[in-house]
């Protein structure tokens, strides 16, 4: 039902109800009035009737007495002289207007009387003195009062009557207002005298009063008063019938003004409705259009209030989603959105795509602080957008990755915008009147193909960028060679899963020699693919691709369990050799000491067997989580060995803090100590700096035995390459290892605590 | 009837014994009681006895009514047809007397005092006396031919002289409802007798007894 039927209907019933309540009491009141009136009316008219009787009865008396007193009379009574005794009678009745005066003997004889149909001689009814009687005679009706003609004792009556005929009704009506009746009653009810028009008083609407006036012998004489209810009630009945009148036309009047009011409630309702479906759809231009001062006109302006701040929240919702709330450049959906229009419309031109990765922006955060890198990303944002390009935008992709496109017309200039886009970030960034320098590296992709794609070009750059990181370039051009078809890309990783599930990968073994006393200290574990199609593979042919996809994780994981397995069988095998194993940069997180730890209590391999090379790059993004995850693995008693150093960025302060116990001078240098002197000051400072630190210095690369020579002159720990032997099977190198002296290892043959299984499952599940 | 009227004029009553004692020569005394039936006297009850035998003799007489304290006194009298009746008035008052019964009807004129004439009441009957300002002031006389009647005092006898003889008896009283005992006629011989009479009567009666 509408809100406005409802309202109107709501009222309409609520004024029925009291209508109808109010309506019922008034007629109740009314009729029980009407009956009380009537009621109250009879009770008058009785009293009235009664003091009419007993007033007659006293005038009566009074004529008659004084007739009876009379001098004169009694002796013409005592005279018997009819004549007088008739005339005086007569004139005694008159004047009371008496219908009937007979004088009678005591023993009831008449004497004399006025009227003329009662015999003298005759036997009259009354004999006795009464002060109020009805006589019935020839069927008319009296009032008779007799008293007695003294001389002075009684000696006859004088009966004095009023007629109770019609006119005396009518007289009793005009004085009562009251229908009156006088009937006999012998049997059957005869009337006498009545004011009710015969019929007329149905019984049932009729309420009577009946005053027995006399009941000698078998005829009774009876007055009735009586009142017509439906008389009594017509005055009450027109209030009614106004009143009734008055409840339907403000039934009428309220209904039609309650549909009035609850159709100008809900108009503007409606019209907010449509307001606020418009606003649902997103069209936030239409105006509301009530204009009201009620609480509509609240609503209303409510409304609008809440359209602006639903279309200002939806425009920050849209910038949230395609702008950098920070520098306010494009995201990568924008910027990907913005790339695809460019690219749809190329003609002669070609968009070129650049990604720009700032080197060691976290470092900045970390030592001076959030909002200070904030100011640098600004800053440098607004370098980039301030570059002069055609047709181009500048994106922030990620934390330190900005992106950027521009049209060329000529794809030869493509080096040159790069260029700028480096020179543009030469300038160190002056951040609370402190100069902070920046490094970047930019990725550069051109667009090509009949239709290239934005996803793909920025991949591309993407890509480019890695590689220039990696080669420690500040720019790289994307070549197809950077990355293998994606195809194949796809096709090795299949078979690089397979190759964990089928057993396909092999450990190798490489020994490290003490150079000084040319012991064995132990070995380096190193990869190789037996590959079913084509042959046995070097870790340069897969490891690169196993670590752009994140796969190394589980191939290291493998290697170490394997790796230890090995370990572990020759130390129960009474050959007790350390196994390093290498760590990529993507292994070190913060389990790793729990996996370690978890693989050497399953194959119960003592520590000290177990050692882990990593490359300085590989803790030089996050060196505190690097530091964290290292003295955790050292406290295990894993060796750790420092692989490749020289060629990293690591510094000699960092190096410093990190719990190893080793370093492997980069085989470069190491090649080079044949030729370059340069070189050999590199490797003996490293050497030196090494041993300051505590540490233990492994070169490798070692082909000949001049080098071996001058790295053991250099006091070099440890020397590793063909000079001793070329990565071995297990086999092999169990047998290779036969008989050669080893640099002993005190290593317990106790039972090392089993690790939980969670890492276990880990390990196999990863 | 209060007690004062039935002691009635001693004077009157002792004019009316002299009288009845004169007139008895060669008479008996009869003594007559009446009485109601539970054995009251029927005081102001008349007793009247008619000779069968023989003429009544005698002369007429003289009696007073008086009117004291609007009463007439006695109450109830009873003289010989002829007797002239004084009616003096004792109250302060005027009373007007008279009597529409057949047997004497008169009227005095209202006085105070002595009356201007006296009534001579010349037919036996009973004659109800009235005043007519005061209507409850009402007497009775009984007027008879015979010379032997009496009235019953509170004694409730009458003793009359009676000469030998037959006689009539007649009882009245202004209350009289029935006569329960009386003989109709008796024989008087020479010797006292006593005659006693019952009769019922009806204080709530309007009418006065008829007169017999």
């Amino acid at each position: 039902m509408l809100l406005r039927t409802r309202i109107a209907l709501t009222f309409l019933l609520l004024l029925s109800a009291v209508l109808t309540a109010a309506l019922y009491a008034v007629s109740a009141a009314n009729r029980s009035n009407a009956a009380r009136e009537v009621q109250r009316q009879l009770d008058v008219g009785v009293s009235v009737f009664t003091r009419l009787l007993e007033s007659n009865r006293r005038l009566l008396t009074q004529a008659a007495q004084a007739v009876a007193a009379d001098y004169g009379f009694r002796e013409a009574v005592a005279a018997n002289d009819t004549e007088t005794m008739n005339s005086a009678l007569e004139n005694a009745g008159a004047r009371v207007g008496a219908a009937l005066v007979v004088l009678t003997s005591l023993d009831g004889h008449v004497l004399a009387a006025s009227g003329s149909h009662v015999a003298a001689g005759s036997v009259f009814p009354i004999t006795a003195p009464h002060g109020n009687r009805v006589l019935v005679d020839s069927g008319k009706i009296y009032q008779m009062v007799t008293v007695p003609v003294r001389s002075p004792l009684p000696v006859a009556w004088i009966s004095m009557g009023f007629a109770l005929d019609d006119k005396a009704a009518r007289e009793l009506a005009d004085i009562t207002g009251l229908g009156v009746t006088l009937s006999l009653s012998s049997g059957a009810r005869t009337e006498v005298a009545s004011t009710v028009a015969a019929g007329s008083a149905a019984a049932r609407d009729t309420v009577a009063r009946r005053i027995a006036l006399s009941n000698q012998g078998d005829i009774g004489v009876e007055a009735t008063l009586s009142r017509s209810l439906s008389e009594a009630r017509a005055p009450f009945e027109r209030l009614t019938d106004r009143l009734f009148l008055i409840a339907a036309v403000s039934l009428i009047a309220f209904g039609w003004t309650a549909f009035a009011i609850a159709r100008n409630i809900t108009r503007p309702l409606r019209d907010l409705t449509r307001s606020v479906d418009r606003i649902r759809g997103g069209d936030y231009e239409l105006a509301l259009t009530v204009h009201r001062r009620d609480e509509l006109g609240v609503l209303a302006d409510g409304l609008k209030h809440m359209q602006t701040a639903v279309q200002s929240r939806d425009q920050s919702i849209r910038r949230l989603a395609y702008q950098d709330a920070l520098t306010g450049l494009m995201n990568r959906t924008a910027f990907g959105a913005a790339l695809s229009v460019a690219l749809s419309d190329l003609g002669s031109t070609t968009v070129a795509v650049a990604v720009i990765n700032l080197l060691r922006f976290r470092r900045i955060n970390e030592h001076l602080g959030y909002p200070v890198g904030d100011e640098v990303l600004k800053a440098i944002a607004s370098r980039l957008s301030a570059l002069p390009s055609v047709d181009s935008a500048v994106a922030r992709l990620a934390t330190d990755e900005f992106a950027a496109f521009t049209r060329l017309a000529d794809p030869a200039q493509l080096q040159a915008w790069g260029t700028s886009l480096l020179a543009a970030l030469v300038e160190p960034v002056i951040v609370e009147a402190q100069p902070i320098d920046i490094a970047a590296t930019v990725g550069l992709a051109l667009a090509s193909g009949v239709q290239p794609d934005a996803d793909d070009l920025l991949r591309r750059a993407d890509v480019a960028v890695g590689r220039a990181r990696r080669e420690k370039h500040a720019l790289a051009i994307y070549q197809d060679s950077f990355q293998p078809a994606a195809r194949e890309q796809l096709s090795l990783l299949g078979e690089l899963r397979r190759a964990v599930e089928e057993d396909e990968l092999r450990l190798y073994f490489q020994p490290k020699i003490e150079l000084a006393t040319n012991r064995v200290a132990g070995a380096e574990v190193l990869m190789r693919w037996q590959h079913p199609s084509r042959g046995l593979l070097s870790p340069a042919a897969f490891i690169p691709f196993a670590e752009q996809t994140g796969f190394i994780r589980r191939i290291t994981r493998w290697a170490l369990d394997r790796a230890a397995a090995q370990g572990a069988e020759w130390h129960r095998a009474g050959c007790s050799i350390p196994l390093a194993v290498n760590i990529s940069a993507d292994d070190i997180d913060e389990r790793l000491d729990s996996r370690i730890a978890a693989i050497l209590g399953r194959h119960q391999l003592p520590p000290c067997l177990l050692s882990l090379e990593l490359t300085e790059s590989s803790f030089i993004d996050d060196p505190e989580r690097a530091l964290r995850v290292l003295t955790a693995l050292a406290s295990l008693g894993v060796g750790l060995s420092i692989d490749d150093f020289g060629t990293g960025y690591s510094s000699l302060g960092m190096l410093a803090r990190m719990p190893v116990h080793e370093m492997k001078v980069d085989r470069s240098f190491v090649l080079g100590l044949a030729s370059d002197a340069g070189y050999a000051a590199i490797v003996r400072s490293a050497i030196d700096m090494g041993h300051s630190l505590g540490l233990k210095v492994v070169a490798e690369g070692i082909e000949t035995e001049s080098i071996a020579g001058r790295l053991r002159e250099l006091r070099c720990d440890i020397g590793q390459g063909y000079l001793y032997a070329r990565p071995m099977s297990a086999q092999e190198f169990a047998a290779w290892l036969e008989g050669k002296p080893r640099v002993p290892v005190i290593a317990p043959l106790v039972d090392f605590p089993a690790q939980d299984h969670i890492d276990t499952q880990n390990l196999v599940t990863y | 009837m209060t007690g004062s009227t039935r002691r009635g004029n001693p004077c009157a009553l002792w004019v009316m014994l002299t009288m009845l004692c004169a007139a008895a020569v060669n008479a008996s005394p009869v003594t007559i009681t009446v009485a109601t039936s539970s054995g009251d006297p029927a005081v102001d009850a008349i007793v009247v006895l008619d000779p069968l035998d023989s003429a009544a003799p005698g002369t007429a007489a003289t009696a007073v009514i008086d009117q004291v304290n609007k009463r007439f006194v006695p109450h109830v009298s009873v003289v010989r047809t002829g007797t002239s009746v004084t009616f003096p008035n004792s109250d302060h008052i005027r009373h007007q007397v008279y009597s529409f019964s057949p047997a004497k009807t008169f009227s005095l004129k209202l006085y105070a005092g002595s009356p201007e004439v006296d009534v001579v009441f010349d037919k036996p009957g009973l004659v109800v006396l009235g005043c007519n300002i005061h209507d409850t002031m009402v007497g009775f006389v009984g007027v008879v031919d015979s010379p032997y009647f009496g009235k019953i005092t509170q004694t409730g006898a009458v003793t009359l002289d009676l000469p030998a003889g037959r006689y009539r008896m007649r009882i009245w009283h202004p209350n009289l409802a029935a006569v329960t005992q009386a003989p109709q006629e008796f024989t008087v011989a020479e010797k006292p007798a006593s005659i006693p009479i019952i009769v019922e009567l009806d204080p709530g009666r309007e009418t006065v007894a008829a007169w017999p």
